[in-house]
């Protein structure tokens, strides 16, 4: 079995779930304020993800960025080596889906290598107060050339197979 | 004659008569135009005598401009803090190297001294390894007092943060040390935007109460080593050779790294070499060779000393120096000797080959009661004193049995008789028990003559 590491950044709005989507899904040490004290909180997936005859054991690190203002100087160090990244958005809020390119562009810059980007349109589970579309969502993911789940961290819906699908990516890049 | 010439000094003349300078009128026109100035000059003069008396007295010029001073200089650190600094380093810098040193060089004599004065094994081995080592015995006891281990090395990879190789002194150590590394980085990422921003130097120490982080960086990757304690001389540039070797060996993967680990296992060994390097520094083969030969030294002085002491002690048994032993001259003997303590005296002429002995050959421990009567007067007894360790005899010649006792040098004896070169004596070990025998005549010392009447005349004397 080969073991590799790869970084990972969850990037998106405030509160349009990313801590949730890590929270929940990833195997975390730290504590959540280290996002709001210095910006960033560094987790854990791993997955194991199948290559020719031999299984890859993949750990992401996944850098989870605060989307405070107040960071932004000190985000694209943090973007620093990154191989991919989750972009989330918010189905109930259609502007956290228009700033994903903004975060694209700023990724693509500190780490034109990070190429590996996945969508992952958080918050599934309220469907009634949904805004957005699985057109709109699709549509801009074409935009971005990117993969997108519909996904909700609450009931866990699509979160395992997003992660899967990201570390697949990885491996195969590799 | 007289000069009617015009002369500018006396433009202002009227031409009338001269009037005597100081006059009345003229003094009282200059109180008049020049009284308050004088009265001004007057001033001046006294606080110029003034400003000259505090001048010489530095004690009222120290007085004055003290508050000035410190007023500046406040303002002058403010405004100018980094000039400040270098101009006042040279003094205070080497005035607190000074007070620093000699604050050690205190607490390590303080050390040393008790050192010196305590004696144990612990002490000597510490001593022993100092010296091996080069340095002093305070020295080693102070760098003993400030313990220093290293729990954990990350190599880490700079730009993403991940984790190159981990090494832990615990085996049971936390598997999360990805994740550590990972937040690690971030935190050094936050420092240099915080606060080094447009600045070469970066975060190279975090520390939570006694244990510490210490990290040197390359290029591609860096050094992060968990201490507890105080690193000796030394440490970080073992850190930062270590980092380098690891950027030399490894610059291509460590460039372009794709997240495998497996292509940089060969370091390993040098990680782990820092943490050896903080345990107690075993000896060099040099330092050992010289230990073996030292302790190897130390034995056979040792077994040579026993084996001189066994010696000696077997000389001083078998032949002692030789005391003479202070016979009285006679040169008329008595053609009657007696033996003393013989209850039948006999006569010395009768033709036997070797003398006849006391009535007690063989010692016994037990009392007895005046021993032998003697029917010889004696008057006083004979006193001498062992000059050597003597095996105590039967008779009046070596060839004579041991009685299996020794009378060792310096125990009292009274002579009984003396035959030939051999002098019989009464020792007692105890109040009332005594031995007697035979020893050579040269081991009895005696502070007096030997009185005739207890020397036995030998056949043919």
């Amino acid at each position: 079995m080969t073991v590799i590491s790869k970084k990972v950044c969850l990037l998106g709005d405030f509160a349009v779930g990313k801590t949730s989507l890590v929270r929940r899904f990833v195997y975390n040490l730290f504590n959540d304020k280290y996002i709001s004290t210095i910006g960033v909180k560094v987790s854990r997936k791993t997955v194991a993800v199948p290559r020719d005859d031999d299984v890859v054991e993949l750990t992401m690190m996944l850098w989870d960025l605060s989307a405070s203002e107040e960071f932004n100087q000190v985000r694209a160090s943090y973007l620093r080596g990154a191989a991919g990244a989750v972009l989330v958005c918010d189905l109930t809020r259609p502007e956290t889906l228009d700033s994903l390119q903004a975060y694209t562009d700023d990724l693509l810059r500190v780490s034109p290598d990070a190429q590996l980007i996945i969508l992952a349109a958080n918050k599934r589970d309220l469907a009634d107060q949904q805004q957005l579309t699985p057109a709109q969502i699709e549509a801009v993911a074409a935009g971005l050339r990117v993969p997108y789940y519909l996904t909700s961290a609450k009931t866990g819906d699509e979160v395992e197979s997003l992660f899967r699908h990201l570390g697949r990516l990885l491996v195969a890049s590799s | 004659m007289t000069d009617d010439r015009y002369h500018p000094s006396h433009a202002g003349d009227t031409g009338s008569p001269q009037q005597p300078q100081g006059g009345p009128s003229l003094e009282a026109l200059r109180e008049i135009l020049f009284g308050r100035y004088r009265q001004q000059m007057a001033e001046l003069e006294a606080e110029l005598d003034d400003l000259e008396r505090r001048i010489s007295d530095e004690d009222a010029l120290a007085a004055i401009i003290a508050p000035v001073m410190g007023d500046a200089i406040r303002r002058k650190i403010r405004d100018a803090r980094d000039e400040m600094i270098e101009a006042l380093y040279p003094i205070i810098g080497q005035t607190v190297v000074r007070a620093v040193s000699e604050a050690i060089r205190d607490l390590a004599r303080t050390i040393d001294a008790r050192m010196r004065t305590t004696f144990n094994l612990r002490t000597i081995w510490r001593r022993l390894q100092a010296r091996v080592s080069g340095v002093s015995g305070a020295e080693m006891a102070l760098r003993e007092s400030l313990p220093f281990e290293v729990a954990e090395v990350f190599l880490i990879h700079r730009e993403t943060g991940l984790l190159l190789w981990h090494v832990s002194r615990d085996p049971d150590a936390s598997p999360d040390s990805d994740l550590i590394s990972g937040m690690l980085t971030a935190i050094r990422d936050f420092a240099q935007d915080a606060f080094g921003r447009g600045e070469e130097g970066q975060l190279d120490e975090i520390q939570y109460g006694e244990r510490r982080i210490l990290i040197e960086a390359a290029r591609h990757a860096y050094l992060a080593v968990v201490v507890d304690g105080i690193e000796p001389p030394g440490f970080r540039a073992q850190m930062r050779e270590q980092i380098i070797e690891v950027e030399h060996a490894h610059e291509k993967t460590l460039r372009h790294y794709e997240g495998d680990p497996t292509p940089l296992a060969p370091v390993k060994e040098p990680l782990r070499s820092l943490i050896t390097a903080a345990e107690p520094r075993a000896l060099s083969p040099a330092q050992k060779r010289i230990l073996a030969g030292a302790l190897g030294l130390m034995v056979v002085c040792l077994v040579g000393a026993c084996l001189a002491g066994g010696w000696a002690w077997q000389t001083l048994r078998s032949t002692p120096t030789p005391l003479p032993v202070a016979v009285e001259p006679t040169s008329t003997p008595t053609s009657t000797p007696t033996f003393t303590a013989t209850p039948s005296p006999m006569p010395a002429a009768i033709a036997t080959p070797s003398p006849t002995f006391t009535v007690t050959p063989l010692p016994t421990f037990t009392p007895t009661a005046t021993a032998t009567p003697t029917s010889t007067a004696t008057p006083a007894p004979v006193l001498g004193l062992m000059t050597g360790n003597v095996w105590l005899h039967g008779g009046p010649s070596a060839a004579s049995p041991r009685l299996g006792i020794v009378l060792e040098r310096g125990q009292p004896v009274e002579l009984l008789a003396l035959f030939g070169d051999w002098c019989q004596v009464r020792w007692t070990p105890q109040a009332g028990a005594e031995v007697i025998g035979w020893v050579p005549a040269r081991w009895v010392g005696t502070t007096t003559p030997i009185p005739a009447r207890i020397v036995t005349p030998t056949p043919g004397s």
